[in-house]
Order: structure tokens, then C-alpha cells, then sequence
């Protein structure tokens, strides 16, 4: 098992006011495995994205990405997961505005520490080609189409080797045809064996996943 | 941190400050101000205590001490004490015989006498001297000759006058082989003397210029009478010697005065060395000021970078919360923030220092237009010391900016994603 989630929950205070985000949800994700997770608006799918992508830490319940338990983990050990466990994917993309295209993708290898910068030029040149980017390292993101710059963040979220690949509706910013071609990309790495769980409300989207968890009000259902 | 990280880190941080040329040049007024004061200021102390102390040299009694004559004891009791009645020329010659012994210069104090010149009359201060003495003094003979051994050995009636006693005597005639009357007796003026420049010591040694010079040898025999003297000045040939030859000629004259007090010791150079200790303390002091003026400066500079990287972690937020998101450490965050600022620190401290080095050499220039020779060395250590200081400024400063960088949650610093 990959990932395993139990009992996970998220309570945000407002003021006085407890929100409750997530009440106590339970997932498992084999290796390879290609999820959606589906739900209406402030059901609390971002929320759960977060906690697994170890952006976010869960108010209680247990959570490990390859037997390590990573939900108590804080800080630099945190740090460390983001940067090696997972890959993650933005609505918004999420580049560096001053960064070219190529050192957008070589970041993450900036802190894994002891990597020299030829070795990072080459892995984030190496990526850049398989998405068909080959052409567009020396730009900047605003000189890309919104679908290049998603592929961008993709090939940026894999270049660590990560054992999953995230993706907080992905396709929310963009066209339908460069939404198609980024869920084509999601697709193909799925084939080449990467372990996907990708957040959607469009079932359009979700229906492209093996598998579809479907989040309502804080809880799987 | 490997070399090449750090680099890389600068590398970063330039880049970082280039896109924003304006606000980091604003910024680094502030730290150039600061450093180049802290550089010029240290110069300038360290230039003053130099300049000071060449005319602490030049007023001059190098590895010299008196011996100042008592007079009779006027609680003479026994036989000897009545003999011995203060120091003699007789003294003087055997403190020669001294090991060690450079020198030995009579002085013989006539007090105020009546001299009479071509011009007018005046009550002037006469004192008794050898050429020796005029040297150690460091009076300078500004026309015609000093006292020499041979006038010393005649009794001659020469003088050497002052400058300000040339003008009261005589007007604007040379006075060079004039003749004036000093108490009734008739003197050859042979040299004007005056004063030495003083710079930078506040002492009023326009006195040289009122007074009458004339062979000690004279004084003693006709005014003082019995071959006394007033003081002897004995020098030492060695500065190691210095203190036994001090010593030795001390004991040599109490014995010959059968053990009576009847002058004592005054260690001239001792008197100059706390004088020089006086001055390095009023110095210090004034570093001290200089130092903290300059270094209040920077700290103004350090709170310019503190303003202005607070500006840039506000500006970076979602940057910030990128590079956590994929996978920075709270230190990584730091590191980035606190080479702005030590990039900045430096860049603004190495201008600065240019800039003081040229303040510096501007000094100079002035100074040399007036016909002043400003020395002042460049001071490494002030230029150390901005260096570290301005550092320093950049760490401190930095620091509260890059911890509350460090300090961002990456989703809300994303803007909630
Ligand atoms: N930082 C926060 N502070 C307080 N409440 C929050 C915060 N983030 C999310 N919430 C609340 O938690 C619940 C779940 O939000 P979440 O963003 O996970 O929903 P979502 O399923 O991603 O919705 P959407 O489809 O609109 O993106 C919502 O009620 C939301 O208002
Ligand atoms: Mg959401």
C-alpha cells in the first residue's frame, strides 16, 4: 500500500466558530493507482489534497505514504515528504513568475541539498522534452499558453521522482482542448506506471480515472 | 553550505535586487552612507593621532631628564647642608663623565632684565642656554646663527632673541650683528629664534618668542654668581639606557653634594609619554564619538533593509509559499531572504568603503591646496570593521524579515490554492 489515510480530520476555527472541513475520511491508494476524487463545491476535496500532499497537516487521524507516518510530521521532515513523496499540481499552475521554464522545473531539485546545477539542468531538460516542452525552456510562464504552462507544473511536480503525482483540478483554468491535452499527459504518465489521485468536479474528468472517490460534506461516500 | 550553494544563493539574491534597481539602490544608500563614515572616520583618527603625535616629537625631549636646582636650604643645619647650596657648572661637567650620557646642557635663568634696543626698551625674560639646548627644544634659528660651544666657553655676550623681541627692538632692521643692552651690558644679536609650528596640541609656545637667549655660562657667572646653574639637562645616548643613565647621574651629583637635597629629578620623557597618553586618551575618546556617530549611521541603513525586505516578503508571499510547497525548509526560506540582505549589506558596505577611501583622498587634496600635509593612512582596521559591521546590520536586520518569510504556511501563502 502506498498511501493510507484513516480517520482523517480537518477542523478549521473561525473566530469562535469550528468549520469542520473533514469529518473522519479513510483512504488507501495502491502504487500505480490513477484516482479521482469528486464532490461538490466546499465538500472539502482541497482540503483533503492538501493533508495528502503534506501541504497541510490533518487535526486528527493517521496518515503514511509508504509505512512512514507522515501526519505527525512537522517542519523540516515535512519538508522533506513535499519534496521527495509527492508532486503536486495547481488549478492556478503556480510557476515563477521570474523563472524560466527550465529552472521552474529544476526547483524542487534545489532542495533536495547536494544536487549540482548541471545534474538538475539536465533531469528538468530530460522531463521537458518527454512533455513536449523541448522548446520552451528558455521562456518565461507568461509567454506560454495556459496548457503549457499546466504542463510546465507537471513536468516541475515530477521531476523529483515523487511516488504520486496530485492535482488540485488541474484542468480549472483552462480551455477545453488544453484541458484534453493536459488530462492526455495525466493518461499517459498513468500508463508509464505513475500513481495519480487528481481532484475534479467535472465527471467528465473524473470518468477518465480507474477509480472515483466521492467526498460530500467532510466524509467519503 | 558548500561554496557553490552560496554562490548559487547570491547569484539569486543579485537577481532578486536587479528587479527591483530602484528600492535596492535606496536601500543601499543607507549601508553606503554608514560604511564610508565608519572607513573616513577611522582614517581621520588614526591620521590626527599620527599628526599629533609628530608634533608631540617635535616639541621634543627625546630620552632627556633636569636636574632643577634648589638653592640653599633654608633649613640648613649642619656644615655640609650649608656648603651645598644647589647645583654647579662643576656638576654639570661631571655628569659627562656618565656611562650612557649623550649630552649635558646648562640652563641658567636671569629672570626679567631690562634690554634696550635701537628701537625701544623692554623688560624681557633672559635666559641662559647652549646651542644643544635650542636644538633639543626644537627652536628654530630663523636668521643668523644659534649659541654656539665656543661662545658658551667665552662667556660671549651674544644673544639670540626671539622673533616677536626682534620686532619690538627693532622694528623691520635686521638685527644680525646689532648690539643691545641687556641689565647694562652690551650683547651682539647673532640669530632670531622662533617657535616650532604646533598642529594639532593645543599648547601656546608663542613664549620662545618673547624671550633673550644668551650663553648660560654668562648668566652664571654674572648673575647667578658661584658657578651655579638653574638646570641641567642630561640626555641619554639609548633609549634602553635611558633609566640607568638617569639613575647614575642623580646619585653622582647627590654624592658629590655630600647627600643633600639640594635639586631634584624631573624625567622629562616620562612627562612627554603621558602626554602622549593624555592625547591617545582625548583620541580615543574622539573615536569613540566618530566611531559611534558612523556606526549610528549604519544602523539607520539597517533599518532601511529592514523596511525594504519586509517590502520583498510581502511582495514574494506566494513565491514563498510555492517554494515551500515544493519542499523548501523554513531554513531554505531563510537563507533565501537573509542573502538579500547580507548581498545588499555588501555590496552597499564595499561602495561605501570606496566611497570613504575617495573622501579621504578629497581631504588630502584640500589639505595639500592650503599647503597642509593631511597624513592620513588608510585605516584597515575601520575598513574591517565596516565591512564586519555593515554584516552584521545585514544579518541583524534580516533576520526578524526572513523568519516571518520562513514562517508562512505554503496554502495560505499560495492564497488558499
Ligand atoms: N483556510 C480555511 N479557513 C477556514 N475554512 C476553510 C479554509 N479552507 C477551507 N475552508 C472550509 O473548509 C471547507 C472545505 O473547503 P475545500 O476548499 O476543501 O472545498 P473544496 O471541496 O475544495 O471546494 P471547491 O470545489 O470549491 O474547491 C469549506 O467549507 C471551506 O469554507
Ligand atoms: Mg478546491
Amino acid at each position: 500500500m502506498l498511501l493510507a489515510a484513516a480517520a482523517l480530520t480537518k477542523t478549521y476555527r473561525l473566530g469562535r466558530v469550528d468549520v469542520p472541513a473533514l469529518r473522519g475520511v479513510d483512504l488507501t491508494v495502491q502504487r500505480g493507482e490513477f484516482i479521482a476524487i469528486t464532490g461538490p463545491s466546499g465538500s472539502g476535496k482541497s482540503t483533503l489534497m492538501h493533508i495528502l500532499g503534506c501541504l497541510d497537516t490533518p487535526t486528527s487521524g493517521s496518515y503514511r505514504i509508504d509505512g512512514e507516518d507522515v501526519g505527525t510530521l512537522r517542519g523540516k521532515d515535512l519538508a522533506r515528504v513535499r519534496n521527495r513523496k509527492v508532486g503536486f499540481v495547481f488549478q492556478t499552475f503556480n510557476l515563477m513568475p521570474r523563472l524560466t521554464v527550465e529552472e521552474n522545473v529544476a526547483l524542487p531539485l534545489k532542495y533536495r541539498g547536494g544536487m549540482a546545477r548541471p545534474e538538475r539542468r539536465k533531469r528538468a531538460l530530460a522531463l521537458l522534452e518527454r512533455l513536449g516542452l523541448s522548446d520552451r525552456v528558455g521562456h518565461r510562464p507568461d509567454e506560454l499558453s495556459g496548457g503549457q504552462r499546466q504542463r510546465v507544473a507537471i513536468a516541475r511536480a515530477l521531476v523529483g521522482e515523487p511516488a504520486i503525482l496530485m492535482a488540485d483540478e488541474p484542468t480549472g483554468n483552462l480551455d477545453s482542448k488544453a484541458g484534453a491535452n493536459v488530462l492526455d499527459t495525466f493518461d499517459e504518465l498513468h500508463r508509464m506506471g505513475h500513481t495519480i489521485i487528481l481532484v475534479t468536479h467535472d465527471p467528465n474528468v473524473a470518468a477518465r480515472a480507474e477509480r472515483i472517490v466521492h467526498i460530500s460534506d467532510g466524509v467519503v461516500v | 553550505m558548500r561554496p557553490g550553494e552560496a554562490l548559487e544563493l547570491a547569484s539569486d539574491a543579485w537577481r532578486e535586487i536587479r528587479a527591483h534597481p530602484m528600492r535596492s539602490l535606496l536601500t543601499l544608500s543607507g549601508i553606503v552612507f554608514g560604511a564610508a563614515s565608519l572607513v573616513s572616520m577611522a582614517s581621520l583618527a588614526t591620521g590626527l593621532r599620527e599628526m599629533a603625535y609628530a608634533d608631540l616629537r617635535a616639541i621634543g625631549f627625546p630620552r632627556s631628564y633636569a636636574l632643577r636646582d634648589f638653592g640653599p636650604r633654608s633649613d640648613a643645619v649642619t656644615a655640609t647642608e650649608r656648603r651645598h647650596t644647589g647645583l654647579r657648572i662643576a656638576d654639570l661637567e661631571a655628569l659627562r663623565a656618565v656611562r650612557g650620557v649623550a649630552s649635558v646642557h646648562g640652563r641658567a635663568f636671569a629672570g626679567e632684565q631690562l634690554v634696550v634696543g635701537p628701537r625701544d626698551r623692554r623688560s624681557v625674560p633672559v635666559e641662559g642656554a647652549d646651542a644643544g639646548y635650542l636644538e633639543l627644544r626644537n627652536l628654530r634659528i630663523v636668521s643668523g646663527r644659534t649659541i654656539t660651544p665656543v661662545d658658551v666657553m667665552h662667556v660671549a655676550r651674544v644673544a639670540v632673541i626671539g622673533e616677536e623681541m626682534r620686532r619690538d627692538l627693532f622694528g623691520t632692521t635686521d638685527p644680525i650683528g646689532r648690539r643691545i643692552r641687556i641689565d647694562g651690558v652690551g650683547f651682539t644679536v647673532v640669530g632670531v629664534v622662533a617657535p616650532m609650528p604646533i598642529g594639532f596640541i593645543p599648547a601656546d609656545f608663542s613664549w620662545v618668542a618673547r624671550r633673550i637667549y644668551i650663553p648660560y655660562t654668562f648668566v652664571s657667572r654674572y648673575r647667578l654668581g658661584e658657578g651655579r646653574v638653574s638646570q641641567i639637562i642630561v640626555t641619554a645616548r639609548e633609549d634602553a639606557e635611558f633609566a640607568s643613565v638617569m639613575q647614575a647621574g642623580s646619585a653622582l651629583v647627590r654624592q658629590r653634594h655630600g647627600g643633600v637635597e639640594d635639586f631634584n629629578l624631573r624625567n622629562e620623557a616620562a612627562d612627554l609619554l603621558s602626554d602622549y597618553a593624555m592625547a591617545d586618551g582625548i583620541l580615543g575618546g574622539w573615536n569613540g564619538v566618530m566611531f559611534a556617530i558612523a556606526g549610528v549611521t549604519l544602523v539607520v541603513g539597517g533599518i532601511g533593509l529592514f523596511s525594504v525586505l519586509l517590502i520583498s516578503v510581502r511582495e514574494r508571499v506566494r513565491e514563498i509559499g510555492i517554494r515551500k510547497a515544493l519542499g523548501a525548509s523554513d531554513g531554505d526560506i531563510m537563507q533565501l531572504f537573509l542573502a538579500e540582505s547580507l548581498t545588499l549589506a555588501v555590496i552597499g558596505s564595499v561602495a561605501g568603503v570606496g566611497g570613504g577611501v575617495a573622501l579621504i583622498m578629497i581631504t588630502k587634496l584640500i589639505g595639500a591646496s592650503f599647503g597642509k600635509d593631511f597624513v592620513i593612512p588608510l585605516s584597515v582596521p575601520g575598513i574591517g570593521f565596516a565591512i564586519a559591521f555593515a554584516l552584521g546590520v545585514g544579518i541583524v536586520f534580516g533576520w526578524y524579515p526572513a523568519r516571518k518569510a520562513a514562517k508562512l504556511d505554503p496554502i495560505q501563502a499560495m492564497g488558499g490554492v
